[in-house]
């Protein structure tokens, strides 16, 4: 059987919780006190969805600013972006709007895309509506989905879907 | 719902998690950036780690063979590799050494230099008071991976001239988290969004195997393929001499002093690396530089004309070394605009007078007498191209290569078979003392052998193999090849000997020995099996083997006075 190669590349602000959803979908872990992540970090999974095997080349990149102008070698090429945002940080929710910008004036033509709302386990500190996510994802015709890499939820069928 | 199987870079079968730059470290020793400046000259402006050790030798080493020697105006980027000694020699730990055994001779970490794989670029800068940058990045690692690093500096220093050093932190990271390169080994390394692929070799491998890496299902696009650790364009460089091809092989065999000039780094540092090449699976055991200026360290050295020559090959393109090395006894002089027609026409000079500038005539200039005729037959098959200059570079190398892997085969499977001539026989071996050592390798035996089963076998050249066997015993290769084997021989025989020991009958051993002789068989055993514990020695013992010298041991210390027992526990 043939294995489909996709490249996939994580953006958004530091502190988010790229890296922990990326721990959470190929290890199933999650780690409390995760380092920030330099340049970019790479790791691979394959899964089988409906008998055909897909092979995960994920590209977690750094959130800190200056590591910025690296996205480009990352999303170049990519067959989707999960560009995610913190839901208890309003602020997180504007950077990913500029990468939603950057991706679609710079990035592949056929990039799919896909919004993450993280931290969906802190429901109480809540500062960004699903309603106004899910509004600006269909906007820009992005997939949606609120995650916990915490709690697993919606995780594994986000990159799921993505395939 | 979907199934999943996971594979991440962290995870390294049988060796323990490293610490931070630990697997760095076996790719590269650190990256330099190396910048021209008009008031300083050549400077190292950012080494990455930080921490990574260059003594000021080695760093002034670097700064001159970071950049072309000889004036370019020419913009834009090239790439090529130099060799430095180190003042540190690489210490390999256990687990390194057992990697490096299956690694084959030619692509063993250099214990005693470093490679710098040069990313160079010039180009037009109003804001500079020369009008132009002339800046190198520049890969420094023990692995003589030519190919694969080239592929490597080119994409880190790309990101580097488009992002800075925060680029280069990232690409460092990236190989910070790469898997070893364990011989046999298909990797998949992730660098700057990039994915390259690539197999490490192994001594396994059948000779001639081609090394590129297997592809599971079907191409994947999302991978770029490196198809080999360390080949080059050997026909390129080669093309302006190839009627001197076999000379060539001789020369480097025999471990004659080579000098090649060309205009440019590139060219002259592939072309010494296509010498080396060509005595594959051999490795060659003298020094070579495939760029040197007069700037090196060893240049005095090197150079002087008080003494003959050294055993080494050196890639020059200041056309002051056309007169430093006029006593140099083989000079190749290539270059890349040379006309392929005109190949066939050179002839061999036989002095060096008038070669006083590097605008000479591509050719080799010796005086040297072959021992080996000239093998028309590859020679007329690398030119028969129909229509000419339709067969792509890669089939022209690989024909190439082949060609003198194949002969260079022929030449050491007689010396192969003779060193299991000297090996002592099975039933030499005793199970209770240290394997007995190889007979001395006597140059006239073997000579001798050569009639019934020389390399006339197995290669069409035609010749004296005879006396290039003579040439070759007072080789370096010689030495390192001896070396070598003899090791790997030895190694063998104290493995046969250790298992031998688990497998005896030790009660049959001991009855009637004195008691002065069992402890110092117990203090044997211990050493023995401390040795595999530690993996101090090269030698890989099988569980079996190891759990029958435990038995031995408890059994022997039992058998022994209480008193006796007590003090033993304590050695």
């Amino acid at each position: 059987m043939a294995v489909r190669e996709i490249k996939l590349c994580l953006l958004g602000d530091a502190g988010v919780g790229k890296s922990s959803l990326v721990l959470r979908f190929v290890c199933d872990t999650f780690n409390a006190c995760s380092e920030s992540t330099i340049g970019a970090s790479f790791m691979s999974k394959t899964i089988e969805v409906n008998e055909q095997s897909y092979k995960y080349q994920i590209w977690d990149t750094a959130g800190q600013e200056k590591y910025r102008g690296l996205a480009p070698m990352y999303y170049r090429g990519a067959a989707a972006a999960i560009v995610v945002f913190d839901i208890t940080r309003e602020e997180s929710f504007h950077t990913l709007k500029d990468w939603v910008k950057e991706l679609q004036q710079l990035g592949p033509p056929n990039l799919v895309m896909a919004i993450a709302g993280n931290k969906s386990d802190l429901d109480e500190m809540r500062e960004v509506s699903s309603h106004d996510a899910r509004t600006f994802a269909d906007s820009v015709d992005a997939l949606f989905a609120e995650t916990s890499a915490l709690t697993a939820k919606n995780v594994l069928e986000l990159f799921v879907e993505i395939s | 719902m979907a199934t999943s199987t996971s594979e991440y870079q962290h995870d390294e079968p049988s060796s323990p998690a490293l610490a931070p730059w630990e697997r760095f470290s076996r790719w590269l020793h650190c990256v330099c950036i190396v910048v021209f400046d008009l008031e300083l000259g050549q400077a190292i402006e950012d080494v990455y780690p930080a921490e990574a050790e260059l003594s000021t030798s080695e760093k002034r080493n670097i700064c001159y063979l970071s950049f072309p020697d000889s004036n370019s105006a020419a913009m834009g980027d090239t790439q090529f590799h130099f060799r430095i000694r180190s003042d540190r020699r690489l210490e390999l730990d256990s687990s390194e050494v057992l990697v490096d055994r299956d690694s084959p001779a030619v692509l063993k970490p250099d214990i005693a230099h470093y490679y710098g794989f040069v990313y160079f670029r010039q180009e037009k800068d109003s804001t500079s008071k020369r009008g132009y940058m002339q800046k190198s990045v520049v890969l420094l690692s023990r692995l003589p991976y030519v190919k694969f690093f080239s592929v490597i500096s080119k994409t880190v220093a790309e990101g580097y001239f488009e992002h800075g050093m925060v680029s280069i932190e990232s690409s460092c990271h990236d190989i910070d988290q790469w898997r070893l390169p364990i011989p046999g080994r298909t990797l998949q390394l992730p660098i700057s969004g990039k994915v390259l692929q690539i197999r490490i070799p192994s001594k396994k491998d059948k000779p001639g195997a081609v090394s590129s890496p297997e592809v599971y299902g079907q191409a994947i696009p999302a991978v770029t393929i490196v198809s080999s650790v360390q080949d080059v364009d050997s026909f390129s460089c080669l093309q302006p001499v190839l009627p001197h091809l076999n000379v060539l092989w001789e020369l480097v065999l025999v471990g004659e002093p080579i000098v090649v000039m060309a205009s440019t780094p590139d060219i002259c540092a592939t072309t010494v690396q296509a010498l080396i090449n060509m005595i594959k699976p051999l490795k060659y055991a003298s020094d070579f530089r495939p760029y040197f200026t007069i700037h090196d360290n060893e240049f005095k050295e090197y150079t002087t004309k008080t003494q003959a020559p050294p055993s080494i090959i050196l890639g020059v393109t200041n056309p002051y070394f056309a007169k430093t090395l006029q006593h140099w006894p083989h000079v190749l002089v290539v270059d890349s605009c040379s006309n392929p027609g005109l190949s066939s026409t050179i002839k061999r000079t036989k002095n060096l007078k008038g070669l006083t500038t590097l605008d000479t005539t591509p050719g080799l200039y010796t005086k040297y007498l072959p021992t080996m005729k000239e093998d028309k037959f590859i020679i007329r098959r690398l030119l028969k191209q129909v229509p000419p200059g339709t067969r792509p570079q890669e089939a022209q190398n690989a024909m190439l290569t082949r060609h003198f892997l194949e002969q260079t085969q022929s030449f050491i499977i007689p010396l192969e078979r003779y060193i299991t001539t000297l090996m002592p026989l099975q039933k030499n071996i005793s199970p209770w003392k240290s394997a007995p050592n190889l007979k001395p390798f006597d140059v006239e035996e073997f000579i001798r052998s050569l009639n019934k089963a020389g390399p006339q076998l197995t290669s069409d050249i035609k010749g004296n193999w005879q006396t290039l066997y003579r040439k070759f015993f007072k080789s370096p290769n010689f030495d390192g090849w001896l070396r070598s084997r003899q090791a790997e021989i030895l190694e063998a025989l104290q493995l046969r000997q250790i298992e031998m020991m688990g497998a005896a009958d030790i009660t049959a051993y001991i009855k009637g020995k004195a008691e002065v002789e069992i402890v110092d068989l117990i203090l044997r055993l211990k050493d023995k099996l401390v040795n595999i514990k530690c993996n101090n020695s090269n030698v890989s013992i099988s569980e079996v083997t190891r759990h029958r010298l435990t038995e031995h041991l408890i059994f022997v210390v039992s058998i022994l006075p209480p008193d006796l027992q007590g003090i033993l526990k304590n050695i």
